[in-house]
């Protein structure tokens, strides 16, 4: 997938525009995110057979105590036959819209994944909108005063936060507004998507799901803060020194008014990239995050999956989150294509 | 600014849910009471013919009961749904009498057709009926329910493990529309909002396989004593520090599985009792004592040929300080191996005598060798018998366990070869990948553990012949174990297979394909201001929940209501509490210290920041 995404988005703007149709540039794109969707889909399965391990085998350890035990296992859930009959299975449920059966849940791929799903989008996506916010507000400041407190200060944090490992940052979070630490009550949660008796559907099971995501949020977005920070301010670094700022300044403008209608709108474009692809990740989860909060997201279930290793399972989690990031890619080009004409080309 | 503005608004959506969230858990709590534990693997599955992982043996343990269950003592066989059992002289014919006047938990009634019906699918259906149970009715051919409350089963050969028979019993009415192509993927959980059907004390109302949280409620219709507790909520950490964090704050009420630092770590906090229970679980060290083809008889992969020899295996039996492991490597939480069958199994367990147990030894390691004809050469290390190079032993170790133990255990086992005059050097392996080596034959020796059945049967069976390129990993293969594994496979006679039982532990044991490093224990903590009466299983010493049999969730109360936990001296909280007040004042000058500290700490951060506050923006 990091190949899709290199060759993707290595698209340079062109010197010059040329007026080809809209029309044109969107089948191009669309044609190649479905031949890279399908080329994952064939690599996706002879991926996971190379990984070494046998699922009866680890399933079983200390359970199974003889060969017919393993034999049943593997004749039920398919494991017995051929490499291309099982692939053959595979193009033949997908064609179905069915992803298998896990080895491990012993429950269709697909109802795993969408369960899974939620939380992690919630969980990683609301954290990488939040990180976005504020990382491009604090990047904007940041260089428009550029050396100043602010900009020392906001740089220096972002980036003590982001070389902190992320569990590490969770548990500290943890043992201070979870625990309690001090003075400081203990008011979220440990870990855990809500509370065991809250009904999702309701306001008040919709409130106690925020709040136990409040810690994780908060770290994520922390962790996250960096990318987009640093990416603004330099961007916008590149834009103060042009020509039309002074222009704007010349025209007796605020110094607001040209930082946010004339410098920012300019130097946003290479942001929109990062955000773009940073979107495609969100479904492929934020494992440790969810390992240290106890989120059920989709990054643990592909861990998970990976230690028995659970095949289809596999095969169904790395297909969502590459197709996560070749849809976002696909988004990111033709966003950029209507943001910015020179690359119809 | 609208930047801002948008922050702002999601900061806003957020922060009722503190105010909320943080009020409505307490208040429904107050209802009933509720036994949360805490657990570090999810369920795999609720249907008790697939799921494998303890917590779903757990989860079951809770739903349905078992024909035939397990004492608390030492595990072996005790009356549940059935109350009595007799058997034909020739052991062939099996008749079971089933409790009476047992209502499943939506009020019909369990009858001797239930016990069939369950019994049946897994004799006669086999496929994924079978691969959880099978190895229990191995040679029956049928089970029929004579009566409302008599089964019938009927053998081929006698099954010497009878009547363990730790089979949940599934309600007929329900799973008979469950066919075997459906079984592989039901999923037998909570459906449209009605609990999952089962006799057992308590129903599971809400939960998937692989969900993180679990919730039981008391089936209302159990047939047994009735639970203290209204409802057991499972809940899955995906890490043991958050898990023990939740303890602390009294989120949970029990933390299972938690590593010795931390059990070290909760020893003295208030409110809180920890432990290391007893476990059925062991560590070894195994060889490749000659790895074949199982088809063709033909000796295949690299193994050294000195581990083919029982003679050298067994003197470095000597060579392994055991103790040392369990202190060092495990941390304590372990008690240094000696058999295949740990001691929580009393009854099976074969102890060697004093004079032929192993010890640390290494003078009596190296002088078997030299006997064995291992000698040293000249240049100090020892060679094979006929004065060829032993070469280099390869220890192959797991790289990807929960914890370094495997890895560390080879690390001292290197250093004790070295001393012995034989060179080694560790190698590590993911386990899928050592699967792999194991059963091609390249490996001289790799370190892993086994969870030992009640039964010992399935124990015993990893080093018959007919396991190799199954679940055998030493290779190891004897005409003569082979015939006695047979014998106690069909003895009817307790006594005498118990006498087998304890033959084929020495067979092994001085034949040494496994090197027994350490028994594990679990660290367990619970709230015990908040519950009471957990006994241990086996008692003493045992653990105090992931038992066989769910007896403790009946057993428990809440802490208020312990009494003398029903004269079960050995359960946690059954005598009153007299050493409290100490370690609680403890508790408070620590806490009082922290807060002055952090006060201070406090006013001396607004000092400096009154200080720039001209700087800052």
């Amino acid at each position: 997938m990091s190949l899709a995404t290199a060759t993707e988005s290595s698209v340079l703007p062109q010197p010059r525009a040329r007026h080809h149709g809209y029309g044109r540039y969107v089948l191009t794109k669309v044609l190649g995110a479905v031949g890279s969707l399908a080329f994952m889909l064939v690599l996706n399965f002879f991926l996971f057979r190379v990984i070494p391990g046998d699922p009866a085998r680890t399933l079983g350890r200390g359970r199974f105590t003889n060969k017919e035990q393993i034999a049943e296992f593997n004749k039920t859930y398919g494991l017995d036959e051929s490499l291309p009959q099982q692939f053959l299975t595979y193009l033949t449920n997908l064609a179905h819209g069915e992803l298998g059966i896990s080895l491990k849940y012993r429950a269709p791929v697909s109802e795993l994944i969408v369960d899974r799903m939620w939380p992690t989008i919630l969980l990683v996506g609301t954290s990488t909108v939040l990180a976005t916010l504020i990382g491009v507000w604090l990047g904007i400041r940041g260089a428009w005063k550029r050396g100043g407190t602010f900009d020392k200060a906001s740089t220096g944090t972002s980036l003590t936060l982001y070389s902190m490992p992320e569990w590490w940052l969770g548990l500290l979070l943890i043992a201070v507004f979870a625990v309690g630490w001090g003075p400081i009550p203990g008011i979220f949660p440990t870990g855990g998507l809500h509370s065991v008796d809250a009904d999702p559907s309701s306001l008040s099971g919709v409130l106690d799901t925020a709040w136990h995501l409040t810690l994780p949020v908060i770290t994520l977005t922390l962790a996250y803060l960096a990318d987009y920070s640093l990416i603004m301010r330099s961007s916008m670094l590149d834009e103060l020194g042009e020509d039309y700022l002074t222009t704007a300044r010349a025209k007796g403008l605020r110094d607001i008014v040209v930082r946010n209608r004339h410098a920012v709108p300019n130097a946003l474009l290479p942001t929109t990239t990062v955000i773009a692809l940073s979107m495609g990740y969100i479904v492929a989860g934020a494992i440790t995050v969810e390992t240290v909060f106890s989120i059920p997201g989709l990054g643990l279930l592909g861990v998970d999956a990976l230690e028995v290793p659970d095949l289809w399972l596999l095969q169904g989690v790395f297909l969502v989150a590459s197709a996560g990031v070749i849809l976002a890619n696909l988004a990111a080009n033709l966003l950029y294509g209507v943001l910015d004409p020179r690359v119809r080309t | 600014m609208s930047l801002l503005a948008a922050a702002g608004l999601t900061a806003a959506f957020l922060t009722p849910g503190l105010a909320l969230g943080g009020a409505a858990a307490p208040a429904t709590a107050a209802d009933k009471t509720t036994f949360t534990l805490g657990i570090l693997s999810e369920v795999d599955s609720f249907n008790p013919f697939l799921g494998v992982q303890s917590e779903a043996y757990e989860a079951w343990a809770l739903n349905y009961d078992f024909l035939v269950g397990y004492s608390m003592k030492d595990i072996s066989p005790e009356p549940e749904l059935a109350t009595k059992w007799s058997h034909s002289d020739d052991g062939l014919t099996w008749t079971l009498t089933i409790r009476d006047g047992v209502k499943w938990s939506d009020g019909e009634p369990l009858t001797a057709n239930d016990v069939a019906f369950t019994l049946s699918r897994i004799i006669d259906d086999g496929g994924p009926w079978a691969v959880n149970y099978g190895t229990y009715l191995k040679g029956a051919t049928s089970a029929t329910a004579t009566d409302d409350t008599h089964v019938v089963l009927k053998l081929s050969q006698p099954i010497a493990s009878l009547p363990l028979l730790p089979i949940p019993i599934v309600p007929e009415h329900i799973w008979k529309n469950v066919n075997v192509d459906d079984l592989k993927s039901y999923a037998a959980e909570p459906e449209n909002g009605q609990p999952v059907v089962g006799s057992g004390a308590f129903t599971l109302v809400e939960g998937t396989a692989g969900g993180s949280t679990y919730r039981f409620e008391r089936n209302p219709n159990y047939w047994g004593p009735t639970p203290h507790i209204d409802e057991v909520v499972m809940q899955v950490y995906k890490s043991a520090d958050p898990m023990v964090q939740a303890l602390i704050k009294g989120e949970i009420d029990f933390a299972e599985d938690i590593s010795p630092l931390q059990v070290k770590s909760l020893e003295g906090k208030p409110g809180i009792t920890a432990h290391f229970g007893n476990g059925v679980y062991f560590d070894e060290i195994a060889f490749n004592t000659g790895a074949v083809d199982p088809e063709t008889g033909q000796p295949k992969g690299d193994g050294n040929p000195a581990l083919k020899d029982p003679k050298f295996r067994h003197a470095l039996g000597y060579a392994m300080d055991n103790q040392l492991i369990a202190d060092k490597v495990y941390q304590g939480a372990a008690e240094p191996g000696q058999t295949i069958i740990p001691p929580s199994y009393s009854e099976w367990r074969w102890e060697p005598p004093e004079d032929q147990a192993f010890t640390f030894d290494l003078d009596k390691a190296g002088q078997l060798l030299d006997e064995a004809g291992y000698k040293k050469g000249s240049d100090g290390l020892r060679t094979m018998p006929d004065g060829s190079p032993l070469g280099t032993l390869r220890l192959a170790a797991r790289s990807d366990a929960t914890s370094d133990t495997s890895i560390n255990t080879m690390d001292y086992f290197k250093e004790w070869l070295d001393e012995l005059g034989i060179k080694a050097e560790v190698v590590p392996y993911t386990s899928g990948r050592l699967t792999e080596v194991i059963l091609d034959g390249n490996y001289d020796a790799f370190e892993w553990g086994w969870y030992v059945e009640a039964d010992p049967d399935g124990v015993l069976s990893y080093f018959t012949c007919d396991a190799r390129g199954a679940l055998s990993d030493s290779w190891y293969c004897t005409k003569k174990y082979d015939r006695m594994y047979e014998q106690q496979h069909v003895e009817m006679d307790h006594d005498k297979r118990v006498a087998m039982v304890t033959k084929m532990q020495q067979m092994i044991f001085e034949a040494s394909p496994y090197l027994v490093t350490v028994y594990i224990t679990t660290g367990e903590a619970v709230r015990s201001d908040r519950f009471a009466c957990f006994q241990p299983q086996p008692d003493p010493g045992g653990v105090w929940l992931i038992q066989y049999g769910g007896h403790n969730y009946t057993a428990m109360r809440p802490a208020d209501e312990a009494g003398d936990c029903d004269g079960v001296t050995s359960a946690i909280g059954a005598t009153a509490p007299s050493d409290s007040g100490g370690s609680s004042s403890t508790f408070w000058i620590i806490t009082g210290g922290a807060v002055v500290v952090l006060a201070a700490a406090g006013g001396v951060v607004l000092v400096r920041r009154r200080a720039t506050v001209g700087e800052r923006e």
